[in-house]
């Protein structure tokens, strides 16, 4: 095999250390992390070469590679680095910069993850709904009117088919197709750098990779952060619960033509909020966890915290704006109404540049890894 | 002295339940003539030390034999000036370390012993002679000139030679150096600041330098050292009492190291070239002078390595962090630093820590296998086996090469001693040429008497070290010139006042013991007969066991008491019943063996405990005089020896055992059998392995079978 030329890349360097990864200097090769690695494979294991890769700045190898979505963050490397490297943190950061990378258009990137654009990210939705009551009369000198006299409904505020769904399933195809866009590139840069013999068939590994997600199997076997295993599998199942409430909801109203609101003893209600307080439950536990276990393996990035509070929003602003519906307060449900549904549009809009798109890089590497025979 | 001897029996500690004293009372009284002989309840209390100092006081008692515990405790009790003191170690080798019934001859023998030892040895005399304390340091570097400012200010003369025309020494050359004090904080590089300490050395009124000079030759001995200057064409002689090596180190020849390109390519430098490239300003390549934006530096260049230098220097690696410093006063450049292992010892892990927090300092573990040029005209390094792939290279626009430490003593004896067994320090290539020794507990010393090293010629070290190094080894020079005054052994024996006094009327001039001195203190006269030169002696007594004529004596240790108080040991008449010698070391060996009686342990009743000074003082009359009495065998107990030696005196056991090896003559002559005769090493913390290795020699003697010459 010929010399490869290593291009050391000292601005690369600089930008893993302004993504989070402040400490990635200060390893010196020791591998106690790669060892203490309870889900790295027994084969070229991380994380210590992608500190190393990290520290000369050689961007192919950090980005177009699945080994740093195959690293799950327990934090065993941070909790045990004797110099305060904290593998774990800087993997995270060039997590985020994969998603970056990756992500198109770049600019949206840029600023889900800069709390400057914060204000912007928030008026979009804001004004898209503003808008919407504005074309409905609802609005008089630009201060929203409360819908009273009736009995409380969120589909007199705005009534779905038109003011929701015109919304939302068009930033549910725009993630989605951006979310393509970028696991190709994905795949095709990782491809570019594993010319190991692929398997056949995708579907293996696929199903190989949805039966790991659905059991949090490689999660379970972290140390330190054990937790977040249960409070991370919590989370992750009260979203499929979501799912399942949005596919029946929507159901009704396109194939029963049965508006809501629908009776708390409905079925989609059951679903709707034993997920709704997992949630809940799931989120606060991430939270607690981090600030436990925060001298171990670090406080999170701003492109963590954004997530959690954004899937808290959600989960709040929905559950309230329910309550304040039953105990008939229209004077504040309404505008929780309003408040989630800007915060769905966050969660879902900008998931392909948030943290949300670990789920879909992480099952890409994950499933490259198998198919690649990564391990 | 006339002497008058006393025996003190001691009860406590269990002695008086296990030992019937009425006995050895009155052999002492009149079988040894012992004129005073008395016991006590407890020897070491109030009382006891009183009645022993009211019969030094009324009875003129002066040389007293203390029947009670090891000599390595109590010492402050019995402290009697003015009198021998001969402790005989009764609790610990008689009582605690033996059952009863083997108790009471035990103590029969070893206080027998301790009498003839009394009786034979005499109060030690000082050899004097007319000394100077002044002090002559070799070198003038951070080493030498901190030496010299030590000694000069604890109030001693100092002459320092410099070889070059500037004082300096490696330091001058540098552009700037790390950081003497923590903590280290950017930008890690700081002047190297030598003017203040050599205006101070230069200004001293105590400190005489000779720049462009050499040191032509040294004779005569510590304290009365003669020293021959020579510079600018003329010789100077000064008298000198101590010397301080510290003539400091060059670096490898890097033409050596051709497959690292070095040259070859104009752009590949060593890192003593680099600090002269960085003195000029920026770091500018010597092909085209252009600034050189990523450097390349190849640690351990022709070191660890068997092909060049076998060890590691300790200080190129630090020196690469702050020469990367140097190229990261640009801030578009980087430095890549490509290591075996980073090895920063002691303070430098933090300057490491520091260094590499840069972002622009990027190191990695590599096997550099060769720098090669493109192409392009660039260079580039090729690594194998990297974390960063398996056959890697690395552009670069300058490779610097971390060639490592040369001490001065490698190929020039520097000393230029007048010795007879040469003019440098011998055996130096246990330490790949340092003038370093391996004594744990005596630092700085060389083999040398008066004449200790400091810096980097001592070790391979920094500038910090070489300044804490070089205070080290003033106090040891001040230490020696002092004790050499008054007519004491600088050290391990610190304290001896005693010296070898030779009968040279029956010398034979076999040149024995010229020979084998580990610290040369034996010339030769024109005739070659032997001349000792006491001030250069350690008085290990090498030479009483090397003299074949047995004419080497100390005031209270010579050939014959040893002999006399192995004659007067008893011999068991039971053929089933051994009597095994185990002469040690009293150094290690003899404490390994009295901390393991100190924790009743048991002792082989067959053993008889003899020390010596040294191993080295083993006369190999005493194996012959033993095994022709009967004596069953003999165990000898010395320190390691070979490369990693604990010999206090550096060749005693290695030098014992190498009289072994010419005891089978004697022992065919007496046709007895070679294994009984063995001599194990022993490290002073093996007390736990001790009782083993003396029960299993007695198990091999029974294997054996008696001496024959038993009875007769």
């Amino acid at each position: 095999m010929s010399d490869q030329i290593l291009k050391p890349d000292l601005e690369f360097t600089k930008e893993i250390i302004a993504a989070g990864g402040e400490s990635l200097k200060k390893c010196y090769q020791c591998s106690t992390c790669t060892v203490v690695c309870d889900v790295t494979p027994d084969r070229k294991p991380f994380p210590r070469k992608e500190m190393l890769y990290a520290q000369w700045g050689l961007k192919d190898k950090l980005l177009a590679s699945p080994d740093v979505w195959l690293c799950h963050q327990c934090s065993d490397c941070t909790a045990h680095c004797p110099r305060g490297a904290k593998p774990g943190e800087v993997l995270g950061a060039v997590r985020k910069m994969t998603i970056q990378e990756f992500s198109s258009p770049s600019f949206m990137g840029k600023m889900v993850n800069d709390s400057k654009f914060l204000l912007l990210l928030f008026a979009i939705p804001t004004i898209i709904f503003l808008f919407e009551l504005f074309i409905q009369g609802h609005l008089t000198n630009g201060i929203p009117r409360i819908p009273n006299g009736q009995l409380m409904s969120y589909s007199l505020m705005f009534p779905p088919t038109l003011y929701i769904d015109t919304v939302f399933v068009p930033v549910a195809f725009f993630a989605a197709f951006m979310f393509f866009k970028g696991i190709k590139n994905y795949w095709a840069a990782m491809s570019a750098n594993y010319p190991a013999p692929p398997r056949k068939d995708v579907i293996t590994p696929l199903a190989e990779t949805v039966r790991e997600i659905l059991t949090h199997s490689v999660f379970e076997k972290c140390g330190v952060s054990k937790d977040r295993s249960i409070a991370h599998k919590i989370l992750f199942y009260s979203f499929i619960g979501l799912a399942i409430t949005t596919t029946l909801a929507a159901s009704y109203i396109y194939v029963f033509d049965y508006n809501g609101p629908y009776p708390q003893t409905n079925i989609v209600k059951w679903i709707g909020n034993v997920s709704g307080v997992a949630m809940l439950i799931g989120i606060t536990m991430i939270v607690m966890n981090r600030i436990k276990n925060k001298e171990k393996v670090g406080a999170g990035s701003y492109f963590d915290w954004f997530f959690i509070v954004v899937v808290y929003g959600v989960g709040l602003t929905g559950m309230l704006a329910q309550i304040l519906r039953l105990a008939n307060i229209p004077v504040l449900g309404y505008p929780m109404y309003f408040a989630h549904l800007v915060f769905v549009f966050v969660l879902f809009a900008y998931a392909p540049y948030s943290k949300m798109a670990h789920m879909v890089y992480r099952t890409t590497a994950m499933v490259f890894a198998k198919y690649s025979k990564r391990s | 002295m006339d002497k008058k001897l006393a025996l003190y029996i001691c009860k406590g500690c269990s002695i008086g339940e296990s030992i019937k004293l009425e006995k050895i009372e009155t052999v002492s009284k009149n079988k040894m003539k012992v004129p005073v002989v008395k016991n006590h309840e407890t020897l070491c209390g109030t009382e006891g030390i009183a009645m022993i100092k009211a019969d030094i006081a009324a009875e003129g008692v002066n040389t007293l034999v203390l029947a009670a515990c090891s000599g390595r405790v109590k010492y402050e009790e019995f402290d009697f000036p003015g009198c021998i003191v001969e402790r005989v170690p009764v609790r610990e080798l008689a009582v605690w370390s033996q059952e009863k019934s083997d108790a009471q001859q035990a103590a029969e023998d070893y206080i027998q012993m301790g009498i003839i030892k009394a009786q034979k040895g005499d109060m030690p005399e000082p050899y004097l002679m007319e000394t100077v304390k002044d002090i002559l340091v070799i070198g003038g570097g951070v080493a030498g000139m901190n030496a010299a400012l030590q000694s000069a200010n604890s109030g001693y003369n100092v002459v320092l030679v410099e070889k070059e025309a500037a004082l300096g020494g490696f330091s001058a050359k540098l552009y700037k150096k790390i950081p003497t004090t923590l903590p280290f904080r950017e930008p890690l590089i700081v002047d190297v600041d030598l003017e203040p300490t050599i205006r101070s050395v230069e200004s001293n009124a105590n400190i005489k330098v000779f720049k462009s000079a050499k040191v032509e030759k040294i004779e005569g001995q510590p304290g009365a050292f003669d020293v021959t200057i020579s510079s600018n064409g003329s010789s100077e002689a000064v008298k000198i009492g101590a010397v301080i090596l510290a003539a400091g180190w060059k670096p490898y020849d890097a033409s050596k190291l051709g497959h690292l390109g070095y040259g070859k390519f104009k752009d590949v430098v060593t890192q003593v070239e680099l600090e002269e490239i960085a003195k000029k300003g920026g770091i500018a390549r010597p092909s085209d002078g252009k600034p050189a934006k990523k450097v390349a530096f190849i640690q351990c260049a022709g070191q660890r390595d068997a092909n060049h230098l076998p060890y590691c220097s300790a200080m190129c690696c630090a020196a690469s962090l702050k020469q990367a410093k140097y190229v990261r006063q640009d801030p578009d450049a980087i430095a890549m630093i490509l290591y075996k292992d980073m090895r920063t010892p002691g303070r430098t892990e933090y300057y490491y820590k520091e260094a590499q927090n840069d972002p622009g300092v990027m190191l990695t573990k590599a096997d550099v296998s060769g720098v090669s040029e493109g192409a392009d005209g660039n260079l580039y390094v090729e690594m194998k086996d990297s974390l960063l792939g398996s056959s890697v290279k690395l552009e670069a626009d300058l490779v610097v090469l971390a060639t490592g430490m040369v001490p001065a003593t490698a190929d020039d004896p520097v000393l230029n001693l007048q010795y007879r067994q040469g003019p440098g320090l011998p055996d130096l290539e246990l330490f790949n040429g340092f003038a370093d020794s391996n004594f744990i507990c005596f630092q700085y010393e060389t083999r040398r008497t008066g004449v200790f090293a400091a810096g980097a010629v001592r070790q391979p070290m920094n500038m910090t070290e070489a300044q804490e190094d070089a205070t080290g080894a003033a106090l040891k020079a001040i230490q020696s010139a002092e004790h050499v005054a008054v007519g004491m052994s600088v050290h391990p024996r610190s304290w001896d006042l005693t010296f070898p006094d030779p009968m040279m009327t029956r010398c034979t001039s076999c040149k024995r013991c010229t020979e084998e001195c580990p610290f040369g203190a034996i010339d030769e006269d024109e005739k070659g007969t032997p001349f000792f030169k006491p001030g250069r002696c350690r008085r290990c007594a090498t030479c009483m066991g090397a003299c074949p004529e047995r004419i080497v004596s100390f005031k209270d240790y010579h050939v014959d008491m040893i002999g006399s108080m192995m004659k007067s040991t008893s011999i068991p008449d039971d053929e089933d019943e051994p009597r095994v010698f185990v002469i040690c070391c009293e150094n290690d060996a003899y404490p390994a063996i009295d901390t393991a009686a100190l924790q009743k342990m048991k002792l082989d009743p067959a053993a008889r405990f003899i020390t010596l000074r040294c191993l080295g003082s083993m006369n190999l009359v005493w194996l012959a005089d033993a095994f022709s009495r009967g004596v069953d065998g003999m165990l000898l107990m010395g320190c390691k020896f070979g490369e990693n030696y604990q010999c206090h005196f550096a060749k005693g056991s290695e030098l014992a055992n190498y009289r072994l090896g010419k005891v089978q003559e004697t022992l065919d002559r007496l046709q007895l059998e070679a294994d009984r005769v063995k001599l194990v090493e022993v490290a002073i913390d093996e007390y736990g392995k001790v009782t083993q290795i003396i029960n299993d020699f007695v198990d091999k003697i029974k294997e054996i079978g008696p001496n024959p010459f038993k009875g007769m």
